[in-house]
């Protein structure tokens, strides 16, 4: 047979992570028959609790000691942090001072936006029951990229708010971003509030500020260096005064719509389904979604427009552990932050001492594998 | 069949906009009986089943479910009494066939999160009940489309309610799995839970209900044995269709669709023509009970 023969290093990889995961599967699923299902999902979520957060820590551990400047060893990062937090941010060392002051604020945002935009990715997917969904689907993005380069473009310049400027574009996108989903949400309630009616509304709200943004974009050339870091996504302007707004609303909001985990199970079943069960489906629906868009408009607010985590955690979350929101949206959180962390090292360390945009890296990292997972498990996924 | 009406239903009307699709319909039904409900397409079928489980709210008249008045209770109290079997699975992402019928418990599982262990008893009693104990970790989508029929009976099943609506259960399925899926529903129908099929197939309607329902246009045309209400007068006014409407040797009653008989022409008695609003004048409270077999 040739399928030993000529198996590159990245087919051997992945067929040992597929056969990691079949094994875990298989050993926590037991065969006897008078198992508790519920019991074995119970052990699943502690898994993948404990197990994700283990990788997010080692993620966290490797992200602090690498930056664009150098690498320094694990160890080395971990008692630098641990000596910091013990001085309490104040006289530190030149190295306390980078993984303290300069490393960690990023990576703490990098982990609540990677969580965010996942686990919102997550919640619209199963609210509006369509694979392509992402969480930029009711035109939060490009609200807040309209109203960001507005602002950046206006009134920044403006000598009254400079002392303010750290804050004007992140305000300014919250703001843009609230205002698309408002308008999403006007448009397709108004249409009869269809799944089909807020994709399309998103679409055409999403298109109207991407014009906009584009006329601001162009009749400002000379300001763009200001606005461009947001438009592709960095975690560059990151510091401790903003760091805390991006990780605590968006693991608050994460958790706190993990509560739901089982009304939106009902909820894939069918709006008419879960109406016929008891679910006030409508109010479910409404506050979900405005619950999702806030998610997503934090998660911009400081970073920019970080695609695609939104779009493939959730999916392979879903392909690898079933349709159960009781384990997908934890696990999305912790493979959102993951995979955020490992894009926004990657996207620091490529072509250092230079900055990719992260949404870039999240792409090229994300699509081989979605690909792979595609193929190998597209066919039991549909329907 | 003595018993107490189980379901009450009377004068009910439902209207979208100018067109009224149920015109004061009223009818009762005892416990444990297996009730079919037969008519031409459009002709309320649905209707009437969205107005019981209240999918529908604009209707006016009276709905009750063992005596209560079904537009006082909560949405979560009528999906403890009624329960509903949709013609098809949507959507659904892989969930599994656990997952599924799990789901019926919602209306009962009041923990967050996970569900007891009473609940996954049942789930796992109506799996077995319904011979899908062996394939609760396989995916909805990838099953045979009777088994598919069966994980939404049993997602019904669980909820356990005293009445049970059955839209169109057997449109996709092959002959032995129209005979399983109508032997499961009568299983149930004798285990004390009223179940309400709406169906298109009346041979088979004839052969398993106890009761039938015949509509035509919003109204109810007649109400009773199917063994003794369908004869081919009947079929020719409610589908203005000739038919050959015959008993085999086991006293099954039988119906072979023949010919359709054009509308309007030559005062043909059993065409009405379509009236797009409905309501035909014939066709109300006055012919119900109206026909007999030849």
């Amino acid at each position: 047979m040739v399928e030993d023969s000529g198996r590159g290093p990245l087919k051997g990889a992945f067929s040992t992570l597929r056969k990691g995961f079949k094994g875990m599967s298989e050993s926590m699923v037991p065969s006897e028959d008078d198992k508790s299902e519920v019991g074995v999902k119970k052990r699943r979520f502690r898994i993948i609790l404990a197990a994700g957060l283990v990788f997010l820590f080692a993620m966290f551990l490797i992200s602090i000691s690498i930056s664009s400047g150098g690498i320094i060893p694990i160890t080395d990062a971990f008692s630098a942090l641990v000596s910091a937090i013990s001085k309490g941010g104040e006289d530190l060392t030149t190295e306390e001072l980078y993984v303290f002051s300069s490393r960690l604020p990023r990576v703490v945002a990098a982990i609540g936006v990677g969580a965010g935009l996942a686990i919102a990715g997550c919640m619209f997917q199963a609210l509006i029951r369509n694979p392509l969904v992402d969480p930029y689907i009711t035109g939060v993005s490009s609200g807040a990229g309209c109203l960001a380069v507005a602002a950046s473009t206006t009134l920044a310049s403006l000598s009254f708010l400079a002392g303010y400027s750290a804050y004007i574009i992140p305000l300014a996108a919250i703001a843009g971003g609230l205002l698309a989903f408002g308008l999403t949400l006007a448009v397709a309630e108004g249409a009869g509030g269809s799944a089909t009616n807020y994709i399309l509304s998103g679409v055409i709200v999403g298109f109207a500020f991407s014009s906009v943004q584009t006329i601001f974009l162009s009749l400002n050339k000379d300001n763009l260096t200001n606005v461009m870091w947001w438009l592709y996504g960095s975690f560059g302007n990151i510091t401790w005064e903003n760091a805390f707004l991006v990780l605590i609303p968006s693991i608050g909001i994460a958790v706190i719509a993990m509560l739901w985990a089982r009304e939106f199970n009902l909820f894939m079943s069918g709006e008419d389904q879960a109406r016929l069960l008891g679910m006030n489906v409508r109010r479910f629906k409404a506050i979900m979604m405005v619950v999702a868009s806030v998610l997503t408009s934090v998660c911009v607010a400081f970073v920019g427009v970080i695609g695609f985590v939104g779009l493939i955690v959730p999916h392979a979350c879903r392909m690898m552990l079933g349709s159960d929101h009781r384990l997908i949206m934890p696990a999305s959180i912790v493979l959102g932050g993951c995979l955020m962390l490992f894009a926004d090292i990657i996207a620091r360390v490529a072509i250092s001492p230079l900055e990719l945009p992260v949404g870039a890296i999240t792409a090229l990292i994300g699509t081989p594998v979605f690909a792979y997972m595609l193929v190998k498990r597209g066919r039991e996924y549909d329907g | 069949m003595t018993d107490e009406p189980l379901l009450e239903v009377e004068g009910l009307r439902m209207r979208f906009d100018d067109f009224e699709a149920l015109h004061g319909v009223s009818f009762s039904v005892p416990k444990g009986l297996l009730v079919g409900l037969i008519g031409p397409n459009g002709c309320g079928k649905s209707t009437m089943m969205k107005c019981i489980n209240k999918l529908h709210t604009s209707w006016t008249g009276t709905v009750r479910v063992d005596g209560e008045d079904i537009s006082r209770m909560r949405p979560a109290d009528i999906a403890r009494v009624v329960a509903n079997v949709p013609a098809e699975v949507g959507s659904i992402y892989g969930m599994s066939v656990m997952d599924m019928v799990m789901l019926g418990r919602y209306p009962f599982v009041n923990r967050v999160w996970w569900e007891s262990e009473d609940d996954e008893k049942v789930v796992r009693e109506a799996l077995r009940t319904f011979g899908l104990d062996q394939y609760r970790r396989k995916q909805v989508s990838l099953l045979s489309s009777g088994e598919k029929q069966r994980t939404l009976i049993a997602k019904a099943y669980v909820q356990n309610p005293k009445i049970m609506l059955v839209d169109e259960p057997t449109s996709h399925l092959d002959m032995k799995y129209k005979l399983e899926v109508m032997e499961y529903l009568q299983k149930m129908a004798r285990s004390d839970m009223t179940v309400i099929v709406a169906e298109h197939d009346i041979s088979l309607m004839a052969r398993y209900c106890d009761l039938c329902i015949i509509m035509k246009k919003g109204s109810i045309v007649t109400i009773g044995d199917p063994k003794k209400v369908i004869d081919e007068d009947l079929i020719r006014e409610v589908y203005e269709v000739e038919s050959c409407v015959g008993t085999d040797r086991e006293g099954e009653i039988y119906v072979l669709p023949k010919r359709y008989i054009k509308t309007r022409e030559e005062g043909d008695e059993g065409s009405r023509g379509h009236d797009p609003a409905g309501g035909a004048p014939g066709a109300g409270p006055s012919s119900i009970f109206r026909r007999r077999r030849r």
